[in-house]
């Protein structure tokens, strides 16, 4: 164990709540991708609820703390937590064919963030208009396939159209299904943002 | 599963920073040679790397084995044309490689998350990441290990839950709800008694870690990393 002789340096109470709830989303979101969905649109391809994490935690923790729940997320799967999809772990991942999604998942939230919440303060979710609220998953949506279809095309070394069938028109569907989702716990009352 | 085992491999012996190292050196290699060659070579640094942490080949490709269809579809798509003579097989050579490449990548990174703990990555991070930003960061990985299994507990009781009352007869767009807010609903209920008891318990920026530090063990698995980057300028 290391010792050190400075003076202890508390951490403020609005830093404590947010760190740790970020912690959680993020851990979350690592337990969705053990839950799998039998998909409406195409039975092959089963829905896992990760991506509704990205919506829920722009949605819910706005754009700071929300992307940091994400970069907790991406950081704790490459040292080792199984969290990502079929809970499995380690920098590979990053480096893989998927690390686009990976990588996307932080910038994803913290623009759902952006989109709900504006710039100063946070609101109340369940305040915000309906168009904002998918205007806000769609563009979250955009920017997570985006990035993952670039990186599976440049990654595999395979042609365009290939990247798009193989990595984005199969699950771009099922994201549909998770922005409905999304959208009945933000109106539902169950959930208290604060 | 794979994750993390106490245990007395070579590889558990290794500064965590020198195994962060090797990977981040064996990754940037294999994008320069993904050629046969290249990958021969590399092949064996990763039956070097999965030996010194005493993991089994065949035990990554099960950990990873969701990966294979995805590297298997890139291959096929490259594979079939449409139209004579239907088979291209030069087309496919790329995505073929590109494809092995990836295993050996998860390979070499299943050795680390085998052998390395939380706190030891903890201390990584905040060695790589100097001042607050390293440790909030280095808490919330922390956490993210600490509360992964209980929140998985959660969700698994919530679909029980479900089952018994038939809910798995929904439509998917109902069970993603319930199960979502559920979930939500006990994560942040989690977070706030643990702020509430990290605040009251003097929750400080400077955390007691495990000292990490290089040992002779660390120079070879050092040099390794070096010779992998250095491969790249060759």
């Amino acid at each position: 164990m290391s010792t050190a002789t400075d003076s202890v340096d508390l951490v403020g109470d609005e830093v404590a709540v947010n760190l740790v709830r970020a912690a959680l989303v993020a851990a979350l979101m690592g337990a969705f991708a053990f839950v799998s969905f039998p998909n409406p649109l195409n039975p092959a391809v089963p829905v896992t609820a990760q991506v509704l994490g990205v919506f829920l935690a722009g949605i819910y923790l706005g754009p700071a703390w929300g992307g940091f729940a994400m970069l907790l997320y991406v950081l704790a799967g490459a040292l080792g937590a199984p969290v990502f999809s079929g809970a499995s772990a380690g920098l590979g991942e990053i480096f893989g064919p998927t690390g686009g999604y990976l990588v996307s998942y932080p910038f994803a939230a913290a623009l759902i963030g952006a989109v709900v919440h504006g710039v100063d303060g946070l609101v109340d979710p369940e305040g915000v208009s309906f168009p904002r609220l998918v205007g806000a998953m769609t563009a979250g949506t955009v920017v997570i396939y985006a990035l993952g279809i670039a990186v599976y095309w440049y990654y595999l070394d395979t042609s365009l159209v290939a990247a798009i069938v193989g990595a984005g028109l199969a699950f771009v569907p099922a994201e549909a299904v998770k922005m409905a989702a999304a959208v009945g716990i933000v109106r539902s009352d169950e959930v208290q943002a604060t | 599963m794979l994750g993390y085992e106490p245990g007395d491999s070579l590889a558990h012996h290794l500064d965590p920073r020198t195994k962060l190292a090797v990977q981040l050196a064996f990754a940037v290699a294999a994008f320069a040679h993904t050629d046969p060659r290249g990958l021969a070579v590399l092949t064996g640094v990763t039956a070097l790397a999965l030996a010194s942490a005493r993991l089994s080949p065949v035990s990554v490709l099960w950990g990873y084995r969701f990966l294979l269809p995805l590297l298997a579809a890139a291959v096929l798509f490259e594979l079939v044309t449409l139209g004579p003579p239907w088979l291209d097989p030069a087309a496919a050579v790329d995505p073929l490689l590109a494809s092995y490449r990836t295993l050996l990548i998860v390979g070499v990174a299943a050795g680390y998350v085998r052998t390395t703990a939380a706190r030891e990555s903890r201390a990584a991070v905040q060695w790589a990441i100097p001042g607050k930003p390293g440790r909030l960061l280095g808490a919330g990985v922390g956490l993210v290990f600490r509360f992964l299994p209980l929140l998985r507990r959660d969700l698994a009781a919530i679909r029980d839950a479900e089952r018994a009352r038939l809910g798995d007869e929904r439509p998917t767009r109902e069970r993603l709800r319930t199960v979502g807010a559920a979930g939500l609903r006990r994560a942040f209920a989690r977070a706030d008694r643990l702020a509430m008891a990290l605040t009251a318990r003097c929750f400080s920026w400077n955390a007691t870690l495990p000292r990490i530090r290089l040992r002779a063990v660390d120079a070879p698995a050092l040099a390794l990393a070096a010779a992998l980057l250095a491969s790249v300028f060759v």
